[in-house]
């Protein structure tokens, strides 16, 4: 489990992370998304030690990371693939990491193994792809077998095959209980990956939520109908919190009321409708709604160039 | 991936966890690093090159100045002047470009871990983060002293039989040779630990390598050049000029004394480490 109370990074006069709170459970998929600079892996390296807090605390398991006995057993982090000397062949990377805990080489030759390493583990980390470098992190990551893993965007530079790899691995690792934090810009691969959604953007959490609430949010489902008699059936809707939209000739989109109120409302009134279609918005969508009004937000306040919406591999 | 995870319970987790990062583990861990990087060993073996290389060519020069001051008075002056017996010199005649060499591989072995993000995993591993640069320092001082002190002995091995030829006498087992042999090693090891404070203050190969040639190459000249008894005064004092003091037969006039050098090498070690560590432990990595 990790727990962030009031986390705050300064460097300057920039804010990278503002007093955010989140707490990481195990047994599932924590997935941590937010746009470029939002503060993503300033959080991480905060919670590997490696960056000291401006103000607030991160523990890992209810301790301080530095102050475990056995750190590389208690949390193993991806923070970055090329947090390696690249003079040195991958198995003696591993082999040095390992030393710090009397890890045994059995163990260095399985994790190469589980992240398909073994036909380049002798060589210089210099010649690696950035998806083989990927796989050396998630190694060293899962060296000492943690209970806490951290991934910061790891399927970044990996081939489809690598992706779904990861995907089943993280997936795997949660369902032993374990708590899996991950970044990644790739929404459509959080939508699958992820069972709930930490949202960061300039430094404060947007939304902590499970990930199905945040696709179909308050607000955000929308049903699609269509009916020969729309401008009737825009009046008898209308009301509060609903909105209607007209897309075409006789179809409308509803936002505020489920299916079966429309249907119910329909009925009461006499109208035929010969569609009604649940529709669910897009982790895409969900999070531009909910990035948009941040992002705007801020760039009304600060002079600084508005940050773009889209999501980064930062 | 099953036979991994499955191998340890993950259900107790008030348990121990396993064994951590001691100091021991972590000076394990740092001397596979230090032997498993193929540039540390080139440059280990170019120490070990110039040392026996530079000795073998002093060897031959002594040799021929000499045999010159055996027939000719005014070289045989000269060779007096330098205070004797020069023969015993010559194995620690390299060491000029040792300190460098192995100077830079202190500045190396930090400026690298930040330069290649190598330090993440270093610290995510040792979180405390003083044990690691601490058993990087072991192990190179260690090595530099090592180093320095069995290529010393085999340019001796390889000097004696080239001014056997000449005439000149070296004892490697005489007192003066040991002292040289043992004062210059651990030079060596001082100025590779100052490398590493180097290394760990400026985050940066090409800075660290120029901050220490400028303390051990540049600064003395430029003391020289500048006017002034201050100048004169501090030149005594920099980290490179206490190695002849420390290693003379007499004291030499307008020279520090032995232990006056010996304190002042000490204070140019230490205090530079400390405040390394202090900035290693304050900065974020």
């Amino acid at each position: 489990m990790i727990e962030a109370q009031g986390l705050t990074k300064v460097y300057g006069d920039k804010t990278a992370v503002g007093g955010v709170n989140f707490t990481v459970h195990a047994g599932r998929v924590t997935g941590f998304l937010g746009p470029n600079g939002a503060g993503k892996s300033t959080t991480m390296r905060m919670i590997m030690g490696l960056d000291t807090p401006t103000a607030g605390t991160v523990t890992v398991n209810g301790e301080p990371f530095a102050r475990h006995s056995a750190p590389l057993r208690e949390i193993g982090a991806l923070l970055d693939a090329k947090a390696v000397h690249t003079g040195r062949s991958a198995y003696n990377h591993l082999l040095a990491m390992a030393a710090t805990h009397s890890i045994p080489k059995k163990r260095v030759h399985e994790v190469i193994e589980m992240t398909g390493l073994g036909d380049v583990a002798r060589k210089k980390v210099k010649g690696f792809s950035l998806g083989m470098g990927q796989r050396l992190g998630i190694a060293a990551a899962l060296l000492g077998d943690p209970q806490t893993i951290i991934l910061d965007e790891p399927v970044n530079g990996l081939d489809p095959e690598g992706v779904v790899w990861v995907r089943n691995l993280v997936r795997f690792l949660a369902s032993e209980g374990r708590t899996v934090f991950l970044s990644s810009h790739l929404m459509s691969e959080m939508a699958v990956t992820a069972d709930h959604l930490i949202v960061i953007g300039r430094g404060r959490i947007i939304a902590d939520a499970p990930i199905k609430d945040i696709i179909t949010g308050k607000g955000q489902s929308r049903t699609r109908v269509r009916t020969d008699q729309p401008d009737q059936l825009m009046n008898v809707l209308a009301g509060n919190g609903v909105s209607v939209e007209v897309q075409d000739h006789e179809l409308l989109e509803v936002k505020g009321l489920d299916p079966r109120q429309i249907a119910r409302a329909a009925l009461d009134c006499r109208v035929m409708i010969y569609e009604l279609t649940p529709l669910q918005a897009s982790l895409e969508e969900a999070y531009m709604e909910l990035t948009k009004d941040e992002v705007e937000y801020h760039s009304m306040i600060t002079t600084g160039a508005p940050v773009p919406a889209q999501p980064g591999g930062n | 991936m099953s036979t991994s995870t499955t191998a340890r319970s993950r259900t107790s987790r008030a348990a121990s966890p396993g064994p951590g990062p001691s100091f021991f583990r972590v000076l394990n861990s740092e001397f596979i690093k230090f032997r498993t990087l193929l540039s540390t060993l080139i440059l280990l073996a170019c120490t070990a090159v110039v040392m026996v290389g530079f000795g073998a060519l002093s060897a031959w020069g002594t040799g021929q100045f000499a045999d010159a001051a055996a027939s000719d008075p005014s070289a045989a002056e000269a060779m007096a002047a330098q205070g004797g017996d020069l023969a015993v010199t010559v194995p620690t005649s390299g060491i000029a470009f040792a300190q460098l060499i192995l100077g830079s591989l202190g500045v190396l072995l930090m400026s690298s871990e930040f330069t290649t993000g190598m330090a993440r995993s270093t610290f995510a591993a040792v979180p405390k983060r003083i044990p690691a640069f601490l058993a990087k320092l072991v192990v190179m001082m260690v090595s530099a002293f090592v180093l320095t002190a069995v290529s010393t002995y085999i340019a001796g091995l390889v000097s004696v039989p080239i001014l056997d030829n000449y005439g000149p006498n070296l004892d490697l087992g005489s007192s003066q040779s040991v002292k040289l042999l043992l004062v210059n090693s651990v030079y060596v090891a001082s100025v590779a630990a100052i490398g590493m404070a180097l290394g760990t203050m400026v985050r940066n190969s090409a800075g660290g390598i120029m901050s220490l040639v400028g303390l051990f190459f540049v600064a003395p000249i430029a003391f020289q050049l500048i006017p002034g008894d201050f100048f004169v005064e501090a030149r005594k004092y920099l980290p490179g000029n206490t190695i002849n003091p420390l290693t003379a037969v007499e004291h030499v006039p307008d020279t520090l004394e032995a232990w006056q050098a010996g304190l002042v090498l000490g204070a140019w070690v230490v205090v530079p480490l400390v405040l390394a560590m202090i900035l290693l432990k304050m900065r974020d990595v």
